[in-house]
């Protein structure tokens, strides 16, 4: 097995720091306890560029490119023009030079006196507000004065102001939060005595002490700490969401330092303020000497300190320059499908609006030159003014203006053509449809207490319109929490029958000072291997248990936490870590007898069979991703002195001592073999005394190391490499990552709703291969095509013959009608450094796209992206991708959606994802059900609001053809004004929120369904089309049969226009009603209600003296024509469509109209016969 | 298996975030999901069909009722001698502008006849001419200074700096309609009633009792017609049927009406005075007497309409009823899903 990551960079490089030169290594390397998975990971994403979005490259280059710049940054000297200079506990010195900010904090956006032009102009930044503010300034125009002021304004005023008043209480909010932030008292250092001080007036370069349990103020770096080797614990829940403690150090040259009674002073020398919460990188200046600094010696905004009693530091960033708040910014922006191709339309639509324009303006023109001659007499039009001394034209300027100015004119009484209305009735509608995801029972994870979660607003969607489907495995299909399930030790497998402990009695427990201590999580054990770790003899079996358990319990990087119960008697002890890996093995140590239950930096507790034992730790060479191993060496009560390692296979195999035992090591690999295949995450323990020269030898060389000031990491690792040899196999063990609830039943469900699921991992191939059986992705059926290569010769070879096979058998498979099997591709990340960015890629996609399950094993990061990119980039398809961990986090931003999973690896995959949730399998209903509901919604809601504008404008239009081309309309302007706003805004919105083409459990039991999203079907250029002439010739009716009923009659303008305006609004909301497919009571309330609503604005309008049409509607309703119009006009401009749909229906009915049909009809007999997928089994 | 909670996740344990279960937020709340069934189809085909074609011809049968007199005189009352120059026939206050000709009674009318006048290809809902008028000085006294929105017929001049409002004002209000209709039938002068022929909302409110025309057709051009200066706006009700603009380019407007009624073959005598200049833009002038019905006045348009769409829902029912017979589909069959579809085939 090679690994795709590249060598570390060579030892001797400077500035390097203990913890920031772990190299690089995913979450997802299932072998090795991840120490520090995730600062090494995302600082290769986050230092690349601070933005989220950096551009990368994916290929081979792309990786090593990433990896090593992660790393050079780390070595680089900070350049003396980035850095910011801060001495400690001289904030007067600190600030005189540059201007630090403070460390108040202000969320708030506006001031009471900025946020009027403030927030005007933030809200201005939108096309839609823009264009409605073009038109309302060209019609203040007096010789374009369309509308009146009033009239023109409104709906730009009432949208402004709605925004205004939501944008100033959230203001208002942030406000009061930030008045509490800022106000908090906290400890600092003035005259050499530590006082309480606001939080707000902390400065750059104080001294801050912070006691257990407090929240850190701002950012500082470590000086000192209760530990007297400087250890302090923090928590970072309010920065990333992981409550695991994190361990943090003060530098050996302060720690000794008791501020207050010893001069503190130093020039700490770090880089510029950034948002990159994982990494730092500084260094400080003491007593002449140069001291590194990383990011594990800093504490930032919002941690709380744990476990430690005080920790001193100096604030290096305060206020918005701390690393908490420049985190503070929302998710990233994408636009989702269905919106483009609106925008395609709405150009279409603007050519319509064009048109329209410019054929009354060349009508205007020729009827201008026709009547030249009687313009001055004719009484409607008088060119001149008589009324002055000198007769002159009255708003007459030549006919060139006249069309230019009837163009202009006719731009602004058709402007609704294009809906901007639309913009902002789609905002609410996917606010609308976010509070009802979020809402969702069904996607609420009981065991982490999440919600769903919507962050990005703009593609909800999109989730209803998926094709492709990558998802990560550790921590997304599976659980990530790792439960030790068997032991090889010393050759001999343990993997016999279980006993699991429960009750009060059960598991192993301790009895400290008559309490009863017992480890948190139960463990279970094999009973066997119980029944031999208790008996304690000198036999060869019983002593290699023995050092295979201390192994277990000691050489890791665990603090043990006890926690109180409810019982006083019983307490809890809660090991805490960083990898989950570590963890599990701790609690089987403690569920064996081996517990340890203190650890500090010189020594560690271990309760071994009721026994407290004491040992010095001496050494301990933490993990890294080179020698896929750590090391701690253990100083024995007897003085005698041992180094224990544990790690990957892979490297520890070959500094495993074979001659020793070679059954030994030969069964053992045997049986990591049979562990790893049924997909079980393997380590392998090893050991090795130590003589006393030997001690020595490594004492002084690690001693020189640890105090090194230049490459201290790489002599570190000489070091460890020098003292990992010839060990003794002590056994291997087998952890379980358990599948997720719901996952093989959520992939069948994904398969069947014809997604392709591609999971990308970074385990190994069998793990992987494994894993896919499990979760029902990989079928025995299937044809497994394996890519493993290491040249990109051999690649492409095996590429052309995978796809000669697959279209081989996708021949066969269509002969024999058989879509049973089918072919599954494994490729591993080696052979993608080959393909992704060269040639080969065109046929991996090739061959990718004819397969049913793309399994990628060993893929780093930035592949993951790769291989999104490589589909997003050929297909017009739609990708999602789906992670958990902060190597998923360049693929979630990738895909077209972006789901994280709010699981153990912390937020980073949440923070860059469009949505989070806390289950894999919730990506069923999320997608099969909120999918598909937004995208119908969204999808009516799109071409209903195209037809409903574009019908009024087309009725203003064919008015314009009788009045001269002068764009008199007979509707009064307050009509045209609240037509989009009162009359017909508010059903549209509630149907896209809550109107569902089928029940939850249609769509559930048949995923099929989807398809629907996928191939388009409710909104295409078809639909647009079909449309639009429905829409014409709706408009023809509205418009013509009042006008030929009342031809040659003495009907005023006012009165007619009142009849369009009713019409108008009768047939937009019926045509909606026509639509709805579940009428709840709100539907009902919205749309009768609109309906009342327009009857009363018209009766009001109409009731106004000063307007011209006063009293018009009272006058009309007195006529029985008026009435027989208006049915004649509903029942006409609905029936060309009624024919045409209940034709479809019943001729061609689609999937949806089916499903609905048989909801209704044979909902009882569909459940009996098919059973139902239960997605959502209750929570434990 | 939540073991791994440390004490803060704990104490937010305690607060479970679980969404509170509503009918509403679940989106469960009862609805009713109608599906057009083929019995539904057919059945509002039917209703329609069924609704729609009484109606047309019940109002195809009122349309028929009305009795109507069209007469176009603006031709024949243009005197032989000033056929080729109309304009300056009818510009000229000097000449005789009476004329008298004959019409018979088609079919008896029963009272009240409407008496209307109709222009044809006279825009009153020309921008221009729409725009100018003022609302608020034809309602009040107090407003008679008002006139920004009347221009170019505001103001009158008195000196050059000083000017005076004209009330009304306005083009639309200048161009009042000025001719008249007296009908003699038998030797005696029909009554025509001129009394009520404005909206009661217009005598009421819109049109203050308080406004006198003032300056009113002062000075040249002359649009149209006088108006009697000592009568209040509110009772001049032909300036208020004028004012209410019309929709469409030909329309009629009310003249007065004649409460007796005219037998089948009466002849009736008409002199009118041909005052109103609709020459100079090729408009055309006629007399309309018309009764009325509940469908207002003569129009077929509307009952061939209702008859058609009467005919053609008749006509989808009969082939909805045949589609269904010869092609039916059970509805909601799975067999017919597109996926279940396939494996079949």
């Amino acid at each position: 097995m090679t690994s795709n990551r590249p060598s570390l960079p060579t030892p001797g490089s400077t500035g390097s720091d203990l913890s920031s030169s772990t190299s690089s290594n995913n979450s997802d390397n299932n072998q090795i306890p991840n120490l520090h998975s995730l600062q090494n990971s995302s600082s290769q994403l986050s230092i690349k560029s601070n933005s989220w979005r950096a551009s990368v490259n994916f290929g081979s280059k792309g990786v090593s490119v990433a990896d090593s710049e992660g790393f050079s940054i780390s070595r680089r000297e900070i350049n003396e023009d980035d850095a910011r200079l801060v001495y400690v506990n001289d904030p007067l010195k600190t600030n005189e030079t540059f201007e630090f900010c403070g460390n108040s904090i202000r969320t708030g956006k506006y001031s009471v006196f900025t946020f009027l032009p403030r927030n005007l102009f933030e809200q201005f930044h939108r096309v839609a507000y823009m264009y409605f503010l073009i038109i309302a300034i060209l019609n203040q125009l007096p010789q374009l004065a369309v509308f009146g002021r009033g009239a023109s304004i409104l709906p730009l005023a009432s949208v402004l102001f709605v925004t205004a008043v939501k944008d100033a209480y959230e203001d208002w909010r942030r406000h009061k939060a930030d008045k509490i932030e800022n106000n908090r008292l906290s400890s600092v250092l003035v005259n050499d005595q530590f006082q309480h001080k606001r939080s707000k007036d902390i400065q750059v370069g104080e001294i801050v002490k912070v006691s257990a349990d407090e929240t850190i103020p701002c950012d500082i770096v470590v000086l000192c700490t209760s530990d007297p080797t400087g250890v302090a614990y923090v928590q970072t829940i309010n920065l990333d969401g992981e409550s695991n403690l994190k361990t943090r150090y003060a530098k050996q040259e302060t720690l000794s330092r008791v501020p207050g009674k010893d001069v503190i002073s130093g020039l700490i020398k770090c880089e510029k303020p950034n948002r990159n919460i994982y990494g730092f990188q500084a260094n400080m200046e003491v007593d002449g000497k140069r001291v590194s600094l990383g990011p594990s010696n800093i504490i930032l905004r919002g941690c709380v300190i744990k476990n430690t009693d005080w920790a001193v530091g100096v604030a290096v960033y305060a206020g918005r320059e701390t690393k908490a708040m420049l985190n503070n910014s929302g998710a990233p922006s994408k636009r989702s499908r269905l919106e483009t191709h609106m925008n395609r339309e709405i150009i279409l639509l603007s050519f319509f609006l064009v048109t329209l324009c410019i054929i009354v303006s060349a009508c205007a023109g020729f009827w201008l030159r026709r009547h030249q001659d009687e313009l001055d007499i004719m009484p409607f039009y008088r060119r001149k003014d008589y009324s002055k001394e000198q007769v002159e034209n009255y708003n007459y300027y030549g006919l060139g203006m006249e069309i230019f100015f009837s163009f202009l004119m006719s731009v602004i009484v058709f402007q609704i053509m294009i809906p901007i209305s639309l913009y902002i009735s789609m905002e609410l509608v996917r606010v609308g449809q976010a509070y009802f995801m979020i809402r969702d029972d069904k996607m609420f994870d009981a065991a982490s207490n999440t919600r769903f979660q919507c962050r990005a607003l703009n593609i909800n969607e999109d989730l209803g319109q998926i094709k492709y489907v990558f998802s990560d495995k550790t921590g997304t299909l599976t659980e990530n929490k790792m439960e030790f399930q068997f032991a090889s030790i010393s050759g001999v497998d343990y993997s016999g029958e279980k006993i699991e402990f429960y009750g009060e009695q059960g598991g192993y427990n301790i009895q400290v000072d008559g309490q009863v201590w017992r480890p948190k999580m139960k463990v279970q054990v094999d009973s066997k291997l119980l029944k031999l770790s208790k008996t304690r003899n000198d036999t060869k079996s019983s002593k290699e248990i023995y050092d295979f358990f201390l192994a277990l319990a000691a050489c890791n990087t665990i603090v043990p936490i006890v926690v109180n119960t409810s019982n006083p008697n019983e307490k809890l002890i809660d090991y805490q870590g960083e990898s989950p890996d570590e963890q599990a093995l701790v609690y089987a140590a403690a569920a064996y007898g081996f517990m340890l239950i203190e650890r500090t930096s010189g020594h560690i507790v271990i309760d071994i069979q009721g026994e407290r034992q004491r040992f010095n730790v001496l050494g301990m060479h933490e993990f890294d991703s080179d020698r896929k191993r750590m090391s701690v060496i253990l100083g024995y009560p007897d003085s005698t002195v041992k180094v224990f390692v544990k790690g990957a296979d892979t490297t520890m195999f070959k500094v495993i001592d074979e001659s020793l035992n070679l059954s030994v090591v030969k069964s053992t690999e045997n049986h990591l073999h049979s562990y790893s295949s049924i997909g079980l995450r393997t380590l392998v323990v090893g050991m090795r005394a130590l003589s006393i020269a030997e001690f020595d030898t490594w004492q002084t060389s690690y001693e020189i190391a640890s105090t090194a000031l230049m490459g201290r990491a790489g002599l570190l690792r000489k070091v460890a490499v020098n003292i990992e040899n010839n060990l003794s196999l002590l056994g291997a063990s087998a952890i379980e990552d358990r599948l997720q609830k719901g996952v093989p039943e959520a992939i069948e469900s994904l398969r069947k709703a014809g997604i392709k699921v591609w999971v990308l991992t970074g385990d190994k191939q069998e793990t992987a291969i494994s894993i896919g059986y499990s979760s029902k992705l990989l079928t025995s059926k299937m044809m497994q095509i394996i890519i493993n290569n290491n040249s990109k010769m051999s690649c492409k070879k095996s590429l052309e013959d995978a796809l000669v096979t697959s279209r081989k058998l996708i021949n066969v498979t269509r002969a024999s009608e058989d879509d049973a099997s089918s072919v599954a591709l494994i490729i591993d990340g080696t052979s993608l450094v080959y393909i992704l960015d060269s040639e080969l890629e065109e046929q991996l996609f090739e061959l990718a796209s004819k397969c049913a399950v793309v399994l990628c094993c060993r893929v780093a990061p930035l592949q993951k992206a790769g291989i999104v990119a490589l589909i997003k980039n050929r297909t017009d398809d739609m990708t999602l991708a789906i992670g958990d961990g902060a190597n998923d986090v360049s693929m979630i931003q990738m895909a077209d959606v972006g789901v994280g999973i709010s699981g153990q690896e912390g937020r980073q995959a949440v923070m860059a994802s469009d949505f989070a949730m806390g289950q894999f399998r919730f990506l069923v209903p999320l997608m099969l059900v909120h999918g598909h509901w937004n995208y119908q919604r969204m999808a009516y809601m799109i071409l209903y609001n195209f037809y409903r504008n574009a019908l009024f404008v087309f009725i203003l239009f064919w008015y314009v053809l009788y009045t001269g081309f002068t764009l008199t309309t007979s509707i009064t302007e307050w009509s045209s004004v609240l037509y989009s706003v009162i009359y017909t805004a508010i059903p549209t919105i509630v149907v896209g929120i809550l109107d569902k083409d089928l029940s939850r459990k249609s769509l559930m039991t048949y995923p099929q369904l989807y398809g629907s999203g996928q191939r388009k079907e409710s909104y295409n250029a078809k639909l647009f089309w079909v449309t639009m002439v429905d829409t014409l010739w709706q408009s023809v009716v509205v418009f013509f049969i009042p006008l030929l009923a009342f031809w040659e009659s003495d009907i005023d303008s006012s009165s007619l226009g009142d009849l369009w305006t009713l019409a108008v609004v009768f047939i937009v909301n019926i045509h909606l009603a026509m639509d709805v497919i579940r009428w709840t009571w709100i539907s009902h309330a919205s749309i009768w209600g609109s309906i009342i609503a327009t009857c009363i604005c018209v009766i009001i309008i109409d009731a106004i003296p000063a307007l011209p049409g006063y009293w018009a509607i009272f006058n009309l309703a007195s006529s029985g024509l008026f009435w027989i119009c208006l049915l004649g006009i509903l029942i006409a401009s609905m029936i060309p469509r009624f024919i045409v749909k209940m034709f479809m229906q019943h001729c061609k009915p689609c999937d949806r109209q089916i499903a609905r049909e048989a909801e209704k009809f044979q909902n009882a007999m569909e459940i009996t016969r098919n059973g139902e997928i239960e997605m959502n089994l209750p929570h434990r | 298996m939540n073991n791994q909670v440390t004490n803060g996740a704990s104490k937010s344990k305690r607060i479970s975030k679980k969404p509170q279960y509503s009918r509403f937020t679940q989106q469960e709340l009862p609805a009713w999901k109608p599906i057009l069934t083929p019995g539904w189809v057919i059945a509002s085909f039917l209703a329609i069909a069924f609704l729609f074609i009484p109606i047309g011809l019940v109002s195809l049968f009122a349309s028929e009722r009305v009795v109507e007199i069209v007469y176009r005189y603006d031709q024949d009352c243009v005197p032989e001698m000033y056929r080729g120059n109309v304009t300056a026939y009818i510009q000229n206050s000097l000449t005789n502008k009476t004329c008298v000709e004959n019409i018979t009674v088609p079919k008896k009318m029963d009272p009240p006849i409407f008496v209307y006048y109709q222009l044809d290809n006279f825009y009153q809902n020309h921008r221009r001419y729409v725009k100018s008028r003022s609302d608020k000085q034809l309602r009040s006294a107090a407003y008679e200074y008002s006139t920004k929105e009347c221009e170019p017929k505001e103001r009158v001049n008195t000196t050059p700096v000083t000017w005076v409002p004209i009330v009304p004002c306005g083009l639309i209000a200048w161009s009042l309609f000025n001719d008249t209709y007296n009908l003699i039938m038998e030797d005696k002068v029909l009554d025509i009633n001129k009394k009520g022929i404005a909206w009661k909302s217009d005598k009421n409110v819109k049109f203050g009792s308080n406004v006198y025309p003032k300056n009113f057709q002062y000075g040249a051009p002359i649009g149209g017609g006088k108006l009697n200066e000592s009568i209040p706006l509110s009772e001049q009700e032909d300036l208020m049927v004028w004012m209410r603009t019309a929709a469409l380019p030909t329309f009629r407007k009310l003249y007065g009406k004649i409460n007796t009624s005219l037998e089948a073959h009466d002849t009736i005598t008409v002199v009118l005075q041909n005052n109103y200049n609709t020459y100079s833009f090729g408009g055309q002038k006629k007399l309309v007497l018309s009764t009325t019905t509940w469908i207002g006045g003569k129009n077929d348009f509307l009952g061939i309409a209702y008859l058609t769409v009467g005919g053609i829902c008749l006509f989808m029912a009969l082939n909805f009823i045949l589609l269904y017979v010869f092609k039916p589909r059970p509805l909601g069959d799975p067999s017919y899903l597109s996926w279940n579809r396939k494996t079949v085939s």
